[in-house]
């Protein structure tokens, strides 16, 4: 592909789970980015921090938008802006937070960009107030080969609209997007709930489900299993000078955190960590909470990522139904207990909303699980383990966080799996668009 | 004072752009695809609030570039610079190149500079102005790749000449930089003997020295050194180097 910007390179999911060697191209104008030959299949790669392999695969090339970041429209007074797919969400928080405005459901690694945050419709810091990335987008542009870009809002193109949110860049590559903005706090107090189990953390979580952030911290050992603190941010109309400003670029985590030689999570280290976290957060108070602070909590975890070792992490996160979420967690008490595995951490959310596609949206509690050397049998063996209960609890899989899931729990877990399988196809039937998440769950 | 920069669309002519924007520079931005330079333009002009025109421009094509870019600036503040980071390279430019293709790469890097630096060179001498030139290490020596590009980046160098041979620097400015590795995707997954500069990096470089007089200078500086000792390199020895 000479001539094209197209070049082999080592590429790594964010866990760790997924390597391949793959042709990575770097357009910088559209005319690059329109410039390969119509049948190779592809798939576009923002930030490159995708927990699972979403943005390369083996045959296929992965389209870099890192130049394609540009401003393309801004509305100050009508809160609005559209821009380049390839802009970092960190990088607009702090253009946009100096202009009185800014993005409400965001990742937590600043480096994601718009339209790796449209392909995984991601969730924010309090799902059940802001909803998903969708509710934030107003509009779209996709490039599919051999087509004119596509315009595609709720009413033009929108089934095309629809199916490119959690879409996994298997609908075309998304160039741009209009998306809504909302005033930020003028400051946040921070409240600290603290929770006996898992149980107790729902129930705090469904009285606090209109704070602007809302999540939960948990232990995830056998001897405290489910202990931890929920963390309610509100809104606050006291002064917030002593806050520290937006991080700037430099301190946003990087893409890839360097392992440590060794893994620190092991269960020494965890247990350690576990008392250290617990004798530091888990007790009722409320403090000033830095809004910075709010929106790039990554930035503070390049360590805890590093401390996975060479052998990385899995993430399993379940969205569990609030009428089966008491079963569900005294289930996986039981069987953290009987498995012992090296949980690192597990945090709660509120959803409340209506899941479409392949998205992770739905009515309930979700629980990010983060697993170290999760290729380890024991681990394994548990991720397995709750997968099954999950799903015999109705629980809906986050599919762009969950490096261990096959194609066939994927299918059984998933409400309307096939239907969301046949509008990717009908978007792309002759799937030119594929990626490793795609083939493995055979999406 | 404006100033225009060609290439604008892409690597180090992007990051011009957008670090004389960010100084609050008037800019005239020309590049091929209107796609790329209006995308960049409102970017410049949000992020900024810069005075920001654009100008798509197929170099390749174009008789006369520099009367449609004397148009343009019609609506903007007196042009003091004019910064020429227009290039295109080939792979296949060993010998191996059609006429067309040999037109093509000349009028890019070599008859465009040439007609636009004509065209404005009445305003830039108004307002003694400076212009800016870029050449490559390919102009150091000839080799059996970059054929036709090295020979017109010694054009560059020829006029970066002229210019000052013709124009007192109390008249005119001239800038000529001779750029060690890019990282941009001209670059992109190349083994390069050492490692690459970022285009912002360059640019600030750039737009530091932008008032200052007439000078030709190497970026990275250690690339100076690279140049003399492939200047010098006996002649057989030169001739094996192959990357």
């Amino acid at each position: 592909m000479r001539g094209l910007a197209v070049a082999q390179a080592e590429l790594t999911s964010f866990d760790r789970q997924f390597h391949a060697r793959c042709a990575l191209q770097r357009p910088d104008r559209y005319r690059l980015l329109d410039a390969l030959p119509v049948d190779a299949p592809r798939i576009a790669r923002g930030g490159g921090v995708s927990y699972v392999g979403a943005s390369f695969g083996d045959g296929v090339v992965s389209q870099s938008l890192d130049a394609f970041d540009r401003l393309l429209a801004f509305d100050a007074a009508a809160g609005r802006l559209t821009v380049e797919a390839g802009a970092r969400i960190g990088d607009l928080q702090r253009f946009l937070l100096g202009r009185g405005w800014y993005l409400p459901v965001t990742p937590g690694h600043p480096r994601a960009t718009v339209g790796g945050c449209i392909a995984a419709d991601v969730h924010g810091k309090n799902p059940a107030r802001d909803g998903t990335f969708r509710a934030w987008v107003d509009a779209l542009v996709v490039h599919r080969p051999g087509e004119e870009p596509r315009v595609a809002d709720r009413t033009h193109d929108a089934d095309l609209f629809a199916a490119t949110f959690a879409g996994f860049g298997l609908t075309g590559t998304i160039s741009s997007a209009t998306l809504r903005l909302a005033r930020p706090p003028h400051a946040l107090v921070l409240r600290r709930v603290p929770v006996a189990s898992l149980a107790e953390a729902a129930r705090v979580l469904r009285e606090a489900a209109n704070a602007p952030v809302l999540y939960g911290w948990h232990d995830g050992g056998a001897a405290h299993f489910g202990r931890g603190v929920v963390n309610i941010g509100l809104a606050s109309s006291e002064d917030d000078e002593g806050a520290p400003r937006v991080p700037p670029a430099s301190a946003d985590l990087p893409a890839q955190v360097a392992p440590l030689p060794f893994p620190l999570w092991n269960r020494a280290g965890l247990g350690a960590a576990n008392r250290w976290l617990d004798w530091r957060w888990r007790r009722a108070g409320q403090a000033p909470m830095a809004l910075a602070e709010a929106l790039f909590p990554l930035n503070r975890a390049r360590l805890y990522f590093a401390g996975f070792g060479p052998a990385g992490m899995a993430e399993a996160q379940w969205l569990v139904p609030h009428p089966r979420f008491e079963a569900f967690a005294a289930g996986l008490a039981e069987l953290v207990t009987r498995t012992r595995p090296r949980i690192a951490l597990i945090a709660s959310k509120l959803f409340a909303g209506v899941a479409d596609g392949f998205s992770f949206d739905g009515s309930g509690i979700a629980l990010a699980i983060q697993v170290a050397s999760p290729g380890s049998p024991g681990e394994r063996a548990f991720l397995e383990a709750l997968a099954e209960l999950a799903v015999a609890h109705d629980g809906r899989p986050n599919l762009i966080k969950d490096s261990t899931l096959d194609a066939g729990m994927a299918r059984r877990a998933v409400s309307g799996f096939d239907a969301a399988r046949a509008r990717r196809a009908r978007h792309d039937p002759h799937r030119l668009h594929g990626s490793e998440l795609a083939r493995r769950l055979a999406l | 004072m404006t100033a225009v920069v060609v290439g604008a669309s892409s690597g180090l002519g992007r990051a011009l752009a957008g670090e004389l924007a960010r100084r609050g520079q008037p800019l005239l931005l020309v590049a091929s695809d209107a796609r790329d330079i209006e995308a960049i333009g409102a970017d410049l002009r949000i992020r900024h609030d810069a005075v920001v025109r654009c100008l798509a421009l197929d170099l390749a094509r174009e008789a006369d570039p520099g009367a449609r870019m004397t148009a343009a600036l019609e609506a903007l503040p007196p042009v003091t610079s004019v910064l020429l980071a227009v290039g295109l390279s080939r792979g296949d430019d060993d010998f191996g190149l059609d006429a067309s293709r040999i037109g093509e790469l000349l009028a890019i890097n070599l008859h465009a500079p040439l007609a636009i630096v004509h065209a404005l060179l009445p305003r830039l001498r108004e307002t003694r102005g400076v212009v800016v030139l870029f050449s490559s290490i390919a102009a150091v020596r000839g080799r059996g790749r970059n054929v036709v590009y090295a020979a017109a980046k010694r054009g560059i160098e020829s006029m970066y000449e002229s210019l000052r041979h013709r124009h007192a620097g109390a008249e005119l400015r001239v800038q000529l930089y001779r750029l060690g590795f890019l990282a941009t995707n001209l670059t992109h997954g190349m083994r390069l003997p050492m490692p690459a500069v970022e285009p912002v990096d360059v640019a600030r470089v750039v737009a530091d020295r932008l008032q200052r007089g007439s000078a030709r200078w190497y970026l990275p500086r250690r690339f100076a050194l690279v140049a003399a000792i492939v200047r010098l390199l006996p002649w057989g020895l030169f001739r094996r180097m192959r990357a």
